[in-house]
């Protein structure tokens, strides 16, 4: 055979699936991951529900440039670097453009572009309060004796990073959370004393919103930038030389005045344009473990973060199980011999609560119930979240508890009350001291099984400020991400630590009822 | 003691009791006899209100009164409950208290008696039955004859003025069943007692033996009242069920 036609064909063979590739990719949308619940002005729906902000406008000006189409791909924000670690196909994304903040421990697995944003810090207060943060310093200033202000934060943010320094961390009363949004509404309502945003949001919320105001200068400012994968070079090229032109061409400064947060922060975009990439060293870590001399991880402090989170985990179960065990007891009761008045009630109750999702319990009466409270009734409700916590996670589960226990006292045989009111005990006093405690033994299996999974429920809790065991993984997660499979494999240890006893107690007690003898008939 | 004015039961469409009329003096021994599904347990459950029922009424000493028609006033109940004990075809012992405990359960529940008082009161009761050593049993852990003795103890610990048996040995073997009419046998002897006894049972050569009057069910009505003995005569008006 000619070898020319041999070595042709192998070209073909080899390279002509790499073009094809090459072609597709060209193709293929620019997908940019954001968290459009992150809110305004970044991205959000406007009123004909069309996403718009900022970013949307960055991003269909960067695929325009790329040739490419712009394909918005929503997460949850502190997840969205790992998106980047999915293969680029129909789930991944190509480029995180959020409102990221470049950040050192980010840079070394996925590389920044050069910034399209220079943001600073804003502090932010509501408007008419009796005892006002008169400026940052002024954050570490009890409220009362031993009272510290409540800081509202996004989880993961940089300002997040800012306020657990060593300036402010134990002196003030830190509350995270994922959504910018409901922080902001919280300050509006007073229930925080203030929160701490990046500039666009701050400038955009004090115009739009009700009632608030900066507390003192911005400050330590930083840069966004979009994230990409580590070996996507020539994309982060394309995309550097994008910025340069939008910033030279009056692009940027045009979509930033449209939204309000054009300043003169931003002439120093051009600048950092043309300055070495990223502004600081990165380590080189994923080459190999030459991670020495860095800082080094502090374990300590980790463990003693995750278990100071467990205890409030701990704490939250086991205030609020004994609550659900009661009133599911009353509800349960009310059912089973109340009349019918007491019975449809009390059956919308189990029903509603059980049909519902926890989240959107603990979410209404946390955020919703107490505005409600103040706006119709002009009653101010307790604004500590552990107490929603508590209650909340009580409810729903008395709900669950009723029905064990109505089906333990359907279980008991009408014998009993009979011999009971028989010997003229009066009906409660049967129920008391004959029916319930038959009733709790058949169900100690299923009732003990409900407090280990709301054991794992109290995560839920995160969503009203609560900082328990999965929140605070999330948030060292945040900022140790090389850690993400330690820190995944402490926690769910530490879950299992707390619920296996409870699972061998139940054994245990199930055993001795049982060689207690069962109940008659 | 015990007097029972033509009580009407339905139960949904079915007229279970037509106008039943009875009455047990103080210390005597009833039984109540009649054909399966004749309503002898329903009359029993309506004396001492665990039934409602639609017309007549039920009088317990001079004092207590239950009317049918409309709900039995609270308070009323109770206290012929106190006043009128009842022992059940399936015993209905509490499983989860021990044997005293279950005797102790009407004086201390019921009656709101002290502990210690109330505990050497189950005592000399469970001596009575037979049962002096099985304080600290459970209930499960007793035959089926047994059980039924620790529920007459735990009927007789209130003080009744009258107790009623509803099938008392039905769920028991012959050799069981025995062992609780004796026991029985030997409350009725007691000429100290004074508690009035109405018994529903199927075994008739026990009935015979105890029985100062037999009342015979049928139709819904109480067709017959007289001396055991004559009841029970060839051709007397319980002589079929034999």
């Amino acid at each position: 055979m000619n070898p020319r036609w041999l070595l042709a064909a192998l070209a073909l063979l080899v390279g002509a699936p790499a073009h094809a590739q090459d072609k597709k990719d060209e193709k293929r949308p620019l997908r940019w991951g954001t968290d459009p619940t992150g809110g305004a002005p970044y991205v959000y729906k406007d009123k004909d529900g069309n996403f718009v902000g900022f970013e949307v406008e960055l991003a269909e000006y960067f695929a325009k440039e790329l040739k490419r189409e712009s394909k918005m791909v929503s997460g949850d924000w502190d997840k969205l670097p790992e998106l980047l670690g999915k293969p680029a196909g129909d789930d991944g994304i190509d480029i995180v453009l959020n409102g990221y903040e470049l950040r050192e421990d980010l840079e070394k697995k996925y590389p920044s572009t050069r910034p399209y944003y220079v943001y600073k810090l804003a502090l932010i207060i509501h408007k008419d309060s009796a005892d006002p943060i008169t400026g940052w310093s002024d954050l570490n200033r009890e409220k009362q004796k031993g009272v510290k202000r409540s800081v509202g934060v996004l989880g993961g943010s940089v300002a997040h990073e800012y306020l657990k320094g060593d300036d402010f961390g134990d002196k003030i009363d830190l509350k995270i959370n994922p959504d910018v949004a409901t922080v902001i509404g919280l300050v509006e309502q007073k229930r925080l004393d203030a929160t701490v945003q990046d500039t666009p949001a701050a400038l955009y919320y004090i115009k739009t919103g009700k009632d608030l105001k900066l507390a003192d200068e911005p400050r330590k400012s930083g840069f966004y930038v979009i994230l990409t994968r580590q070996n996507d070079n020539e994309l982060r090229d394309q995309l550097n030389a994008a910025i340069k032109k939008g910033i030279k061409d009056g692009t940027f400064k045009a979509i930033y005045e449209k939204y309000g947060l054009w300043n003169e922060d931003q002439e120093r975009l051009l600048y950092w344009t043309e300055q070495p990439w990223p502004p600081f060293a990165v380590k080189a870590e994923e080459t190999g473990g030459d991670g020495s001399g860095q800082k080094s991880v502090n374990w300590n402090r980790l463990l003693n973060d995750l278990l100071k989170a467990a205890g409030m985990t701990v704490l939250l179960a086991v205030a609020s199980f004994p609550l659900a065990m009661m009133v599911g007891m009353l509800v349960a009761l009310g059912r089973v011999y109340g009349p019918w008045l007491v019975r449809f009630p009390l059956g919308v109750y189990v029903e509603v609560l059980r049909g519902t999702p926890l989240l959107l319990q603990l979410y209404c009466m946390f955020y919703i119930v107490p505005m409600l409270a103040a706006n119709h009734l002009g009653v101010t409700l307790p604004n500590n979240p552990l107490w929603y916590g508590i209650l909340g996670l009580a409810i729903n589960y008395s709900a669950y508890e009723a029905e064990n226990y109505r089906a333990g006292l359907l279980a008991i045989p009408r014998g009993q009350m009979e011999a009971a009111l028989a010997l003229g005990m009066n009906p409660l006093t049967a129920l008391r001291v004959v029916i319930v405690p038959q009733a709790a033994r058949i169900v100690i299996p299923p009732v003990t099984n409900d407090f280990i999974a709301l054991f794992k429920d109290t995560s839920v809790c995160s969503v009203i400020l609560i900082t328990e065991l999965t929140r605070k993984y999330n948030e060292l997660y945040n900022f140790n991400r090389d850690l993400v499979v330690q820190l995944a494999f402490i926690t769910a240890g530490l879950y299992l630590v707390m619920s296996y006893p409870l699972a061998i107690a139940a054994r245990v007690m199930e055993k001795r009822l049982a060689t207690a003898g069962g109940a008659q008939r | 003691m015990i007097r029972v004015t033509n009580i009407v039961k339905d139960h949904g469409p079915v007229r279970i009791l037509n106008g039943a009329s009875l009455e047990v003096a103080k210390g005597q021994v009833a039984a109540l006899v009649g054909p399966s599904g004749s309503g002898k347990s329903t009359l029993l459950r309506c004396i001492n209100g665990l039934e409602p029922f639609q017309e007549g009424s039920v009088e317990v000493g001079d004092a207590l009164k239950l009317v049918g028609g409309a709900p039995h006033p609270r308070a009323t109940l109770l206290q012929l409950r106190r006043t009128v004990g009842m022992v059940f075809q399936q015993f209905n012992l509490f499983p989860h208290m021990t044997v005293l405990k279950n005797v102790m359960a009407g004086p201390v529940y019921a009656l709101g008696a002290p502990r210690d008082e109330a505990e050497t009161h189950a005592k000399k009761w469970l001596d009575r039955v037979g049962l002096g050593e099985k304080h600290d049993a459970k209930p499960a852990q007793l035959s089926g004859g047994q059980q039924q003795r620790v529920a007459i103890a735990r009927a007789l610990a209130v003080n009744p003025s009258a107790i009623l048996f509803d099938e008392p040995t039905s769920a028991l073997d012959p050799k069981m069943s025995a062992e609780v009419m004796r026991v029985i046998d030997d409350l009725a002897d007691d000429q100290q007692l004074q508690v009035a006894m109405v018994i529903v049972s199927h075994d008739l050569a026990a009935v015979k033996r105890i029985a100062d009057v037999v009342h015979v069910l049928g139709g819904g009505k109480v067709a017959y009242s007289g001396p055991a003995q004559e009841a029970f005569a060839p051709g007397g008006p319980a002589a079929a069920l034999e």
